[in-house]
C-alpha cells in the first residue's frame, strides 16, 4: 500500500515537474518535489524502502532533466536514507517535524550534488548557496503545505514501536 | 511465503554503500558518454519511455488548456469587434442618413437660390417653424422676424411657388398666411392667354380663380401665376395648375386652381421684400 502511494507521489511529482517545466521553465529552481516525496515517504522510518524509493524518484527526475544520468538518484537515495535513518530512531509526527526533515534533505541534496558535480563534470555551481537557500525554504513551505493536506486526507501507517519517542 | 523479518537488516548500511556505488557507475559512465556525444543511455531511455505518458499527457493537457484559453480569448475578440462593427454601421448608417438628408437640403436649396436670384427685390430666406394647415386658416410660422427686416404683406414663396404673405410679425418669428386661407386674395394671370383674375383660397387645399369671363379661354392644365397688380406679390411666381374650368351661373367661370405648392412639406422658405403701395397712393381720389 505505501509502495502504491509512492507510486502515485512519483506520477503526481513527474506531473508537477513536467507542469512547471512546460509553464515556469526556472520554477524548478525554486523547490523540488522529489524531495518532498522522498521525505514523505522515508519518514516510515524503513531504510531499504527509503533506499529503494530514492533511486527510482532520482532516476524519474535523472530521466527528465539535463543533469547526468543517476546524479539525482544517488543524492536522493542519501537524503532518503538519512532521513529514514533518524526516523528509525527517534519519532518525528507533524507538520513541523516533516518541515525540518525536508529542510535537513533540501541542504544534503544540494551539497551532494554540488560535490558530485565538482567531482564529475570539474565545474561548479553558480551561486550555489544563494540558490540552496531559496529552494530550501519554497520546498519547505511547500512539503509542509502538502503534509498538511495529506494528514487531513490520508492516514498515516503506524511507525515502528521500536523508535523512542521525541519531544517534537 | 513472506520473507521474515531477519532477513532484511534494519540498517542496510552494505546495501546503501552498494546502491551508491553502483548509482556513481552509472553517473561516470552517463558523463562518458556525454563527452562522446552521446546525451542518453539506453537505461535512461528506458526509464523515460515507461514515465513517458506523464509528460506527454500533461503537454497534451496544457496544450489543450491552451487551445481553450486562446479560442475563449479569439472569440471574446470576435464578439468585442462584433459589436465595434455593429455601431460602426449605426454610426454610418447615421451618418448616410445625414448626408442624404443634406443632399436633399443642397437640391432644394439650389432651387431655391436659383429662384430667389430672380426676383429684384431683397430677399430673406426662412424656415418654417409650424405648420398650421388643418384648420380653415392656413398659415405657417416662420423663424425670421422684423430683426431680420421682415413685414407685414411681404410674399413668401419657394421654389415650387407662391406659399402666402407675411400677416404678422415678431422680433424672431412671423407668421404667413397661405394662399389657400379662405381670406387669401391674389391677383393671378394665366399664363397661357394672359387673362387676369383674383385668386381665393377655399379654405381646403386647393384655391378658386375668380372673376374671370365666361367666355375667356380657360381649359384645366393651365398655369396660374401671379399678375404683380395686388401691391403685395410680385409678378411672375408661380401659383397653381388650373384642375377645373366650369362655366358658372352667372357671368364669370368657375374655376379651381391646385396650388403649385404642397403646403405640407413647407420648410425653407423666400420672403420677398416687396415695395409697398403707400396707403395714401391707394386711398388717393382726384
Amino acid at each position: 500500500m505505501r509502495w502504491l502511494r509512492f507510486l502515485i507521489g512519483l506520477l503526481i511529482a513527474l506531473t508537477l515537474h513536467s507542469l512547471l517545466d512546460s509553464f515556469f521553465p526556472n520554477a524548478l529552481a525554486f523547490f523540488n518535489p522529489y524531495v518532498i516525496l522522498i521525505v514523505y515517504y522515508s519518514m516510515g522510518g524503513n531504510l531499504v524502502g527509503a533506499i529503494f524509493a530514492g533511486i527510482a524518484a532520482g532516476l524519474v527526475q535523472d530521466a527528465y532533466s539535463g543533469a547526468i544520468f543517476g546524479l539525482h538518484a544517488f543524492s536522493l537515495t542519501v537524503c532518503a536514507y538519512a532521513v529514514a535513518y533518524v526516523n528509525s530512531r527517534l519519532v518525528l509526527r507533524g507538520t513541523l517535524a516533516f518541515g525540518a526533515c525536508l529542510i535537513g534533505a533540501v541542504i544534503i541534496n544540494e551539497l551532494v550534488i554540488f560535490v558530485l558535480v565538482n567531482i564529475l563534470l570539474k565545474q561548479r555551481i553558480e551561486m550555489f548557496e544563494q540558490g540552496m537557500v531559496v529552494k530550501t525554504i519554497f520546498t519547505c513551505l511547500f512539503g509542509m503545505l502538502v503534509y498538511q493536506l495529506l494528514t487531513l486526507f490520508l492516514r498515516e501507517e503506524p511507525i515502528d514501536a521500536t523508535r523512542r519517542q521525541t519531544a517534537w | 511465503m513472506a520473507v521474515p523479518v531477519d532477513v532484511i537488516p534494519r540498517r542496510p548500511t552494505l546495501l546503501f554503500i552498494v546502491v551508491l556505488s553502483l548509482l556513481f557507475i552509472l553517473m561516470s559512465l552517463s558523463s562518458r558518454t556525454r563527452y562522446l556525444g552521446e546525451t542518453r543511455t539506453m537505461f535512461e531511455r528506458t526509464v523515460m519511455t515507461i514515465f513517458s505518458p506523464v509528460p506527454r499527457a500533461v503537454n497534451w493537457i496544457g496544450q489543450s488548456a491552451s487551445d481553450m484559453y486562446h479560442g475563449y480569448l479569439d472569440m471574446r475578440h470576435s464578439v468585442d469587434e462584433n459589436v465595434q462593427l455593429h455601431q460602426k454601421v449605426i454610426q454610418l448608417t447615421t451618418e448616410n442618413l445625414k448626408l442624404r438628408q443634406s443632399e436633399g437640403d443642397l437640391k432644394r436649396l439650389r432651387g431655391l437660390l436659383g429662384y430667389s436670384e430672380q426676383f429684384t427685390m431683397p430677399t430673406t430666406m426662412a424656415q418654417a417653424v409650424m405648420l398650421d394647415t388643418s384648420s380653415r386658416f392656413k398659415s405657417i410660422i416662420i423663424d425670421r422676424g422684423s430683426s431680420a427686416g421682415i413685414q407685414v404683406n411681404d410674399a413668401v414663396a419657394n421654389a415650387s411657388g407662391l406659399i402666402g404673405r407675411v400677416i404678422l410679425t415678431t422680433k424672431d418669428l412671423s407668421k404667413v398666411q397661405l394662399i389657400t386661407d379662405s381670406n387669401a386674395a391674389v391677383g393671378v394671370l394665366i399664363e397661357r392667354t394672359r387673362r387676369q383674375g383674383v385668386l381665393r383660397g377655399d379654405g381646403g387645399a386647393g384655391a378658386q380663380l375668380l372673376d374671370i369671363p365666361s367666355l375667356a379661354d380657360v381649359q384645366p392644365g393651365d398655369n396660374v401665376q401671379t399678375a404683380g397688380i395686388d401691391g403685395i406679390y410680385p409678378k411672375g411666381i408661380p401659383v397653381g395648375t388650373i384642375v377645373k374650368a366650369e362655366k358658372g351661373q352667372e357671368l364669370f367661370k368657375n374655376i379651381a386652381v391646385r396650388p403649385s405648392v404642397d403646403f405640407s412639406g413647407i420648410e425653407e422658405v423666400i420672403i420677398l421684400h416687396t415695395r409697398k403701395i403707400p396707403g395714401e397712393v391707394v386711398r388717393y381720389t382726384p
